[in-house]
């Protein structure tokens, strides 16, 4: 197995001037199995940003992958603007009830402050210790949510689908709140010096049809993007879980620049439509293949979407289709390390 | 002039895929004046509303936003007729327990599985969300049903699903009980290999795998029986 020449800020670049590289940039999303690399209970990530910044900085440097994103989970945002989450002491955090259930209570709604409320300090925290620490050779990426998914765990998905469909005015009041939200954790991640990374789960072709996406989802999108983009970054990825295949051109419209593509969705598919405007990540399945596989299974998903979209024109990152459970077997992560290092760079025709 | 039964029933299907949920309970309360069968209008009216909106969204043409709608209106007739219906008219398929199990609340699609059960006539009991495996054993016991069916979006709580079949093994009851499951990091793999009877990749197919599940039932009781 080849080693490991360049740092991933070396090898981005490299690869972004069309200059010779080591190997392909690999990102596995791990998210709480960060808490078993150096051995904390999950629950004790989403409370100390110098827990949860030691255990992302150990996860890098355990693994060796191209990006790290300071995230545990999609409530953080919801619980600092009320909604109730229920923090298991070593399991991942999950919604209990939204913070508000009748359209007359939507005045009651208001954008959190990011260096006030809920656990949003600590994760601010986090970012600028791994930043101080590991931002010199790796990118470093704060998760900020969607406004539609962000909307969608404010006031219940069954509340928000009705008000879409029967009462859109409301539907768009507490997507513009939620909006001016997550602007306001962009902005405190570029303060910091990171970079926020997007992702809408809600927005899912799954979840919600294309024509409602491009109404209540994409034009909030859209001013989050610009509004990063407007200071100075460049590179905002997007992650929508599920099917996206209806709505990439709509995400591309965003103004990202990185699509993450959910295992649901098919890569070669991606690298047709809008493979000429982003670059693509993805999608080894995080269950069946992650957790689940063996490390040969592993390889042979990575294998798949490297024949898939390694020559896509706006650039490839081996990824995993969304965010990894958190008992992934170390080894299987390895493997998809592995599986991007034996490809070589360009991918030796062999491997193909 | 009264409109005829038929006429009717179309109309109470319409408005649940076109999800009228004033439209479906008006002409609920016009089967009610003209004296039609309850049970038939819900049949032959808001569950084949109900039916068409789950193919629609097979099709891609309807998404879960679509679907909790449509169920509204499904719901609003019901609440009119539900009343009405004559005492040896609401023979179930059968029994089925539901729910979410322990360690997760996401319940968007057991929701929507539970809406095309109940169109298709099952009695659904609902445990909601972060339901304890003895939770779903007792309470399956306890109305004697044909079903259980598990679902989850987390794959940290995907052993509750094992767990809730062993239970089933342990009390007995396993011969009796089908037990379906569902969701996001669910697949046919997993059902085979934690002993399920059966695993559906979307709320519709769930609506097809219970009767299916329930029809091997009857086949193989009879068997016993012979």
């Amino acid at each position: 197995m080849p080693e490991d020449l360049m740092t991933p800020v070396e090898r981005a670049q490299a690869l972004q001037e069309g200059r010779p590289a080591d190997r392909m940039r690999c990102v596995p999303s791990i998210s709480n199995t960060a808490a078993r690399v150096i051995g904390v209970k999950v629950s004790e990530l989403r409370i100390s940003g110098a827990t949860l910044a030691r255990a992302t900085i150990a996860t890098y440097r355990r693994f060796g992958f191209d990006a790290v994103r300071v995230f545990t989970d999609l409530y953080v945002q919801p619980e600092a603007m009320g909604s109730k989450v229920r923090v298991p002491l070593d399991e991942t955090a999950h919604l209990d009830s939204p913070a508000i259930s009748h359209e007359s209570d939507i005045n009651r709604l208001t954008p959190h402050d990011p260096y006030k409320d809920g656990p949003l300090p600590a994760l601010l925290e986090a970012t600028r210790r791994t930043l101080e620490a590991i931002g010199q050779e790796v990118p470093v990426s704060c998760g900020v949510e969607g406004p539609f998914t962000l909307a969608s765990l404010l006031v219940g998905a069954d509340n928000l689908s009705r008000w879409m469909l029967k009462k859109p005015e409301s539907a768009h009041r507490v997507i513009a709140i939620a909006c001016e939200a997550s602007l306001r954790l962009a902005d405190a991640v570029i303060d910091i010096g990171a970079v926020p990374s997007l992702t809408c789960a809600m927005s899912s072709s799954t979840v919600i049809s294309p024509r409602l996406f491009k109404d209540f989802s994409q034009p909030y999108l859209t001013k989050l993007t610009e509004h990063i983009k407007a200071r100075g970054i460049a590179s905002v990825t997007l992650h929508i879980c599920g099917k996206t295949a209806p709505i990439w051109t709509g995400m591309a419209d965003t103004g990202a620049a990185c699509l993450s593509i959910d295992n649901m969705a098919h890569l070669d598919e991606a690298k047709k439509i809008v493979g000429g405007r982003v670059c693509l990540m993805g999608n080894i399945p995080p269950a069946e293949v992650l957790l689940q596989g063996t490390c040969a299974d592993v390889r042979a998903a990575a294998r798949k979407c490297i024949r898939e979209a390694w020559d896509n024109p706006r650039g490839f990152i081996l990824a995993s289709g969304c965010s990894l459970a958190t008992e992934t077997p170390f080894a299987n992560i390895d493997a998809m390390l592995d599986a991007a290092r034996e490809a070589g760079w360009p991918v030796r025709p062999e491997y193909l | 002039m009264a409109k005829s039964k038929e006429i009717l029933f179309q109309e109470l299907s319409d408005s649940v895929v076109e999800m009228e949920e004033n439209k479906a309970a008006d002409l609920a309360r016009e089967v009610v004046e003209e004296k039609i069968d309850a049970y038939e209008a819900i049949d032959k009216g808001l569950a084949h509303g109900m039916e068409r909106a789950g193919r629609l969204f097979e099709e891609d043409e309807y998404f879960v936003p679509e679907l909790l709608i449509a169920a509204d209106a499904m719901y609003a007739g019901i609440e009119v007729l539900r009343q009405h219906i004559a005492a040896d008219s609401s023979s179930a398929p059968g029994r089925i327990v539901i729910g979410v199990v322990e360690g997760d609340t996401h319940d968007i699609g057991k929701n929507l599985v539970k809406i095309i059960l109940e169109a298709k006539g099952f009695e659904v009991h609902d445990l909601g969300r972060d339901v304890p495996p003895s939770v779903f054993v007792a309470k399956a016991k306890e109305i004697k049903a044909d079903i259980i069916g598990l679902s989850t979006l987390m794959t940290t709580t995907m052993a509750g699903m094992a767990r809730v079949i062993e239970m089933l093994h342990e009390a007995g009851l396993r011969e009796r009980i089908k037990v379906m499951i569902g969701g996001a990091p669910i697949s046919q793999g997993f059902a085979r290999k934690i002993g399920a009877d059966g695993y559906s990749a979307n709320a519709m197919a769930a609506g097809d795998l219970a009767l299916k599940l329930l029809a091997q039932r009857r086949i193989l009781g009879s068997l016993s029986a012979s």
